[in-house]
């Protein structure tokens, strides 16, 4: 269970979380929001990446809100696949598992349902952005991390490839079995993906029932934005 | 089109061909010419039979090359601090010092080195201390030129997706460890260009090294400071052949550097 208690975030004088909470157990939520709500601040303090003022965030009961990145096993997919150029991508994917965490027969269910065969001794600039998101996500899960966070991880790619990884990527992070949190501005891909669903509005986290009840509730807040 | 916006339209190329152009070839272009008009098959002959010469080439190529290694080091180490430490007190401050070499008369510079490494401090090395050796000469070059290395690694460290570091940081690397085996092995161009600019720089010094190194024949001499000896001694068409062979130098650097880009784009 992961765990996110009142969180405060301001930049400056302006207050992006505001008491923020939530609660994922072992599905996948989509954290729904307009651009600049919040919710990739959100997602980057659980992953330890950005210190909340206030607040704290607990992983199976366990406080983590002081822990480094590297101390919270997170398997994290950002917004841009951010691959490193300068390695392969199996040495990409196996990155995370130097330390001895995951282990051989993950790395070849993950290489295998993800179609990474082929490609495993390209460089990252040689792939496309399909792929590329695909190496993003398995180099996330080859370490087994305790939870997995995932900041728009198809924004770059076309609606086509699009309709065709999120079941891939649902199928996979599902293979895990830990919270998984997914942040996207796309009610209809939130709905693709997700089993709960919440949204974003005044820097503060409300859980709706359906993907779909968020297209109200983005419309307005893209509307007041734009004011 | 009216007659007053065709004028607007064509000023500014009437500006460039006669102000800038003739402005551009007689401050920048004409010095260096007037240089290589005065060059003699004599002074040529002479110089290049100088051992002094050569030893001041020979300390030139080292003690620049030595600086800027040294430079490149330390701007990595400073790459860390403006990737990870930015707020700290001690980036600021480097910072701020990575402007001064730049900003204060270069003998001043000079100065300094030789009142912390000479012999008041370090006389326990020799009767001068660090002062007036081929090491004294690395120092000042490299005190002038680090900034450089410095200011490209910076660059080259704000043109990392941060997002990279931070999904290092989740698989597991520290700071230090997402810093090189992350960051730095994608920062090639970025060293190589700060290590190149410092080079040049570095060949070029003149007054922190004589402060500093002295300008010794044989031993502590570099280019910049046989050329002025040249001068002083009134064998001006030696002084003229040793800057030539600077130009070239230089020249060759920035062939090496417009290599790299055009490689690289």
């Amino acid at each position: 269970m992961l765990k996110v208690n009142r969180v405060y975030k301001a930049y400056r004088s302006q207050e992006v979380l505001k008491s923020a909470c939530l609660e994922i157990g072992s599905e996948i939520k989509v954290l729904i929001g307009i651009n600049g709500c919040g919710k990739s601040t959100l997602l980057k303090i659980i992953a330890g990446i950005i210190k909340p003022d206030k607040g704290n965030v607990l992983l199976r009961e366990k406080d983590i809100t002081h822990m480094a990145p590297e101390e919270r096993r997170v398997g994290y997919v950002p917004q841009h696949p951010a691959l490193f150029g300068h390695k392969s991508v199996i040495d990409n994917i196996r990155y995370g598992m130097r330390s001895g965490l995951g282990s051989e027969e993950l790395l070849k269910d993950l290489i295998s349902m993800l179609a990474l065969e082929d490609i495993l001794n390209k460089k990252p600039g040689e792939l496309s952005g399909g792929y590329k998101s695909r190496v993003s996500l398995a180099r996330a899960l080859a370490p087994e991390p305790g939870m997995i966070l995932l900041d728009e991880p198809l924004s770059d790619i076309d609606a086509a490839v699009k309709e065709k990884l999120l079941p891939e990527f649902r199928r996979v992070t599902k293979l895990m079995n830990v919270p998984v949190l997914y942040v996207t501005h796309d009610p209809a891909e939130a709905g693709q993906i997700g089993d709960t669903f919440a949204v974003m509005q005044d820097g503060k986290v409300n859980e709706i029932d359906s993907a779909s009840e968020a297209f109200n509730i983005i419309k307005k807040d893209k509307f007041i934005s734009a004011l | 089109m009216s007659k007053g916006s065709m004028q607007t339209k064509s000023m500014p190329k009437n500006l460039v061909s006669w102000f800038f152009l003739p402005l551009f070839l007689l401050l920048v272009v004409f010095p260096l010419l007037a240089l290589v008009w005065n060059l003699k098959p004599d002074g040529i002959v002479r110089t290049l039979k100088d051992w002094f010469f050569w030893q001041s080439f020979r300390n030139t190529i080292l003690a620049a090359f030595a600086a800027s290694a040294l430079g490149s080091v330390l701007a990595i180490g400073f790459g860390y601090y403006h990737l990870f430490h930015k707020n700290a007190f001690t980036y600021k401050l480097a910072n701020l010092m990575n402007d001064l070499p730049a900003a204060i008369p270069h003998t001043v510079a000079g100065l300094a080195l030789l009142l912390a490494f000479g012999r008041k401090t370090c006389g326990f090395i020799s009767n001068t201390g660090l002062a007036f050796t081929l090491f004294a000469v690395v120092l000042a070059m490299f005190f002038v030129s680090y900034p450089l290395s410095a200011r490209t690694i910076a660059s080259g460290v704000d043109g990392i997706d941060q997002e990279m570091v931070d999904v290092a940081r989740t698989l597991g690397d520290n700071p230090v460890q997402a810093y090189f085996r992350i960051v730095l092995p994608l920062m090639g161009k970025s060293i190589f260009a700060g290590f190149v600019l410092a080079f040049s720089r570095a060949l070029s010094e003149f007054a922190a090294v004589v402060m500093f190194g002295g300008n010794l024949p044989g031993s502590t001499q570099v280019l910049a400071s046989y050329v002025f000896t040249k001068v002083e001694e009134g064998e001006l068409e030696m002084a003229v052949t040793a800057s030539v062979i600077c130009i070239l130098l230089s020249l060759i650097i920035v062939a090496l550097i417009s290599i790299r880009r055009r490689e690289h784009a």
